[in-house]
């Protein structure tokens, strides 16, 4: 079984490679050592299965697969760059000639540091086979997802599940001699639902997975509570008034909303904006940058979790790094390169899309931690506001601060209650400030559902994000309503 | 390239012949491959390399009877891909028939892979050196430009080569080259507390046309620059002026709401709207894949369909949706060339100077954020800034709000169409003037 493969005998049996050839072909990318030159080779194979649920059928099943490397040369703050689609000795050193031409532009540095020695996390252990068994059964879980949104109400028109497995491998091989492996299970449910009323039309949607076994969304009914979800927010939406417009008291339902940490704080603590000196963050470490309730941090060590990893995209174990401790701000997310030049080290946290692209500090699972309100006397603590609990998404501008984060519906607080459906409204802030606002912190924190993807300078990389029911004042809301 | 374009067309022609051999009634087969050189500069400095060897990918298609399934590799190993060719076809199994699944009709199909002049020899003669030379240039007339402008995340020079095969069982065979350049750069500047960062880019399919590093270099600080010193803009509705930059993200998020998948899902505010208003009078909009040279033209689409200029809306009537042969055999009509290629809004009189100078009071957009854009209702709600418009002038910048509407609305409510328009990517318009949005800011 694959499993219990060492990385040499997976590149052998996989590529045909030996041990000897690969030491050629990382000499060949290091060059003349005393340079201070580090180098790595990744290794990715992979197979990913998507089932789509279209309209009524099982539409379009598909497999595609994931083969090929990508070797590195650092030296300093400069990298070299190059891959191979096509894995074997002749392909490998072209590429680490091309990544070796870095030299020609760089004067003798210091060598990289080596990372924090951490045992490599056993956080995802699958064996046997994930991919294509068993097809039946994933079949017909869709088929009764489907019926059981059309179920919830007949103003349900159409049902779009889609589910996708993946189980890829890497090996990532280092001029400091580590050699690893590590088997990645990914697994995804969406659902989506298009609720119809006359002539309005609304959507909801749900999804969630992990490092996980396809079993996971049959256990405890998971795969109903998204079905579920899906159908009750088209429906509810459909009866939905429009979004004020200005500042106001927000709360935010726990899990998911916990993208407002990863957009108002998670990027800009990322090690390459800081190290640049271009994040609205850079050399404030120390300072208050919350109110005292907040306290974040990065986890890549949660078992099972999307955002979480063995050992990081560079063959690093991942940590945990406390982000700001009661509003004070105390690190920074590395990866090799920036952690080194910055004299911190990695965290843990340089992550890639695949072997086609370069590592750079990424999140895992970032959060806030829990607090001391129950969510019931947080929301009753409103006068006029803004409940949120579902989001599409965020973005942030580094340099200045400003983010969003996108809800997709939303409901009125009047007088402590829970009143009336609105639509879904864009909500802003300033990172460095906005988490001064933060009054309430609920006891009921949790993580996301497992559906969150994050986009930085072209490269995707699944990630989590979490958080306790919260209460934040003056939020601006971009509704359509006065 | 020649020789590239004859194997991998053979090659093609294999996978398609395997999956005869192996039942399928029916197959294409898209092949993609690629190099590409992206040189970073940063503070004078080479900073990031990135050659690759060889990219290539290739996807599959397969019918069995009604049943489609489907794959993608980059193992183009013969072995491996009999062995794909055998998987995909198990697949079929486990999904059901589909009335509407087929090839396009041999009448929709490309008859003449039309040279559209999408390729530039001259490229591949630059030296990495050469490269590096015109990132520096650029990231240095940026520095040089003002001293405000203190730092930088770098100047890219990045240059791409493709070649594009597709095939299917019922004979068609074909093939086109593309090249692509862009030169980008993107600085920060200060003032006092205010810390901005903004960019400028080019990318072209001919090196001659992306324009000198030092334009480039000059642009990304004259755009920083104009953000320093932001202050929150406060909560009111008022005429919203978009850039080209924000006019062509405006105008393709429209077009993916016109996409035949979303029509025939129902998820789109266009559905059931064909030859109804839903923009100004004076708005058009075009779809041209056959412009020589142009950054998302084609002569034939991904399933083969032949590549054509296609008018979306036409004077604020929607005119036609963008089908591929699925999409089209779903709502009963003829497919017309697939989705979007070279997207724009046809030009109007008036220059961006004379629009700003119509609005007393407004925002001139510049940058927004957040994905707040709901296709099927149209609703739309983003982070926005910009600079605050102020009895026909560009008066200071604003930051921190947010700008709301429906995307119907605003289009019918468009009082001015520029004569700026401009090729910059495959989806390009003028500057435009939205009547009337809902601004959230302080109180």
């Amino acid at each position: 079984m694959k499993a219990v493969e060492t990385p040499s005998q997976f590149l052998s049996r996989t590529f045909g490679l030996t041990s000897a050839q690969l030491e050629r072909v990382l000499g060949i990318a290091t060059g003349s050592r005393d340079r201070g030159a580090f180098a790595d080779i990744y290794f990715q194979v992979g197979t990913t299965e998507g089932l789509v649920f279209d309209q009524g059928i099982l539409k379009n099943p598909s497999r595609s697969e994931v083969s090929g490397a990508g070797i590195r040369v650092v030296i300093g703050d400069k990298t070299g760059y190059s891959y191979t689609d096509h894995v074997n000795v002749r392909n490998l050193t072209t590429a680490a000639r091309n990544a070796a031409t870095i030299a020609l532009h760089s004067q003798v540095v210091d060598p990289i540091q080596v990372g924090p020695q951490r045992q490599q996390h056993n956080l995802y252990p699958l064996e046997g086979i994930l991919i294509g068994l068993p097809l039946p059964e994933k079949v017909d879980l869709l088929t009764r997802i489907d019926r059981e949104c059309r179920k919830y109400d007949p103003r349900i028109k159409n049902v779009t599940v889609s589910l996708a497995v993946q189980d890829e491998t890497v090996v990532i091989v280092t001029s400091l001699g580590d050699l690893i492996l590590d088997r990645r299970p990914l697994i995804r449910l969406s659902v989506s639902c298009l609720a119809e009323e006359g002539s309005r039309r609304e959507t909801g949607s749900s999804s969630g997975g992990g490092r996980l076994d396809f079993a996971f969304f049959l256990e405890d009914d998971r795969w109903k509570k998204h079905a579920l979800k899906a159908a009750q927010e088209a429906i509810g939406l459909l009866s939905a008034v429009p979004a004020p417009a200005g500042e106001m008291t927000v709360v935010l339902g726990n899990g998911w909303p916990g993208v407002l940490i990863h957009e108002a704080v998670g990027h800009g603590l990322e090690g390459d904006f800081n190290r640049k000196g271009t994040s609205a963050f850079s050399k404030m470490i120390g300072e208050k940058v919350a109110s005292d309730l907040c306290t974040i941090v990065d986890d890549g060590t949660v078992p099972g979790r999307r955002g979480s990893l063995n050992i990081d995209d560079e063959g690093v174990p991942t940590g945990n790094t406390v982000l700001i401790e009661k509003g004070v701000l105390k690190g920074y997310l590395q990866d090799r390169t920036n952690g080194s030049l910055m004299r911190h080290g990695s965290t843990g946290n340089g992550r890639r899309e695949s072997y086609r692209h370069v590592p750079m500090p990424r999140m895992t699972n970032t959060y806030l931690a829990g607090g001391q309100s129950t969510p019931e006397e947080i929301i009753r603590s409103v006068k006029r506001g803004l409940y949120a609990v579902t989001f599409g998404g965020g973005q942030v501008d580094i340099t200045n601060g400003d983010y969003t984060f996108s809800a997709t519906s939303a409901i009125l607080i009047e007088d402590g209650k829970l009143t009336t459906p609105v639509k879904g409204a864009t909500l802003i802030g300033n990172g460095p400030k906005s988490l001064h606002h933060v009054s309430m912190v609920g006891n009921d924190m949790a993580l996301d559902e497992g559906t969150g993807t994050c986009g930085k300078r072209g490269q995707s990389v699944p990630v989590g994000v979490g958080m306790p029911t919260i209460r934040i004042d003056n939020v601006t809301v971009g509704g359509t309503s006065r | 390239m020649k020789n590239d374009k004859a194997r991998l067309e053979a090659l093609a022609q294999f996978v398609i012949g395997e999956a005869k051999r192996m039942g399928a009634t029916d197959s294409d087969v898209s092949i993609g491959t690629w190099s590409s050189v992206d040189t970073t500069v940063r503070l004078g400095e080479v900073e990031k390399l990135e050659t690759a060897a060889q990219g290539r990918s290739l996807s599959l298609r397969v019918f069995v009877g009604q049943v489609v399934t489907s794959a993608s590799t980059s193992d183009f190993t013969r072995r491996n891909l009999t062995k794909l060719v055998r998987g995909t076809i198990a697949l079929a199994k486990a999904a059901q028939p589909d009335e509407y699944a087929g090839l396009p009709d041999k009448e929709d199909l490309a008859s003449l892979v039309a040279d559209l002049d999408l390729t530039d020899t001259s490229i591949s003669k630059l030296s990495v050196a050469d490269k590096i030379a015109m990132a520096k240039s650029c990231e240095d007339a940026a520095r040089a430009f003002d001293e405000r402008v203190t730092n930088s995340q770098g100047a890219s020079f990045s240059d791409s080569l493709g070649l594009t095969v597709y095939a299917n069982s019922r004979g068609f065979v074909g093939s086109y080259s593309g090249s692509r350049c862009s030169l980008s750069c993107s600085v920060i500047a200060q003032q006092g507390d205010s810390m901005q960062t903004d960019g400028w880019s080019s990318s072209n399919r001919k090196l001659a046309l992306i324009g000198t590093p030092e334009s480039i270099g000059n642009e990304a600080a004259r755009r920083v620059l104009r953000r320093l010193g932001a202050v929150r803009g406060k909560s009111q509705e008022v005429p919203v002026v978009f850039d080209p930059v924000m006019a062509a993200q405006l105008l393709g998020q429209f077009a993916g709401v016109a996409a035949g998948g979303a029509i025939y899902r129902r998820t789109s505010f266009l559905v059931d709207k064909l030859g109804e208003q839903v923009a100004c009078p004076e708005l058009t909009v075009i779809d041209d894949a056959l412009i020589p040279g142009g950054l998302g033209s084609r002569p034939f689409s991904g399933e083969g369909l032949a590549g054509r200029q296609r008018t979306i809306v036409d004077n604020g009537k929607l005119a036609s949706y963008f089908l591929d042969s699925y999409s089209a055999r779903k709502l009963g009509t003829r497919p017309n060339g697939g989705g979007q290629s070279n997207l724009y809004i046809k030009p109007g009189t008036k220059t961006p100077e004379e629009i700003i100078a119509s609005v007393k009071n407004g925002l001139y957009l510049t940058h927004v954020s957040g994905p707040g854009f709901n296709g099927v209702t149209g609703d739309y709600s983003r982070g926005a800034s910009g600079i605050w418009i102020e009895n026909g002038e560009l008066a200071h910048p604003v930051q921190e709000i947010t700008i709301a509407g429906n995307v119907l609305d605003m289009l019918k409510s468009i009082e001015a169409i520029g004569n700026d328009l401009e090729f910059r990517s495959s989806v390009a318009s003028p500057t435009l003037k939205i009547g009337s949005m809902m601004i959230a800011g302080k109180q």
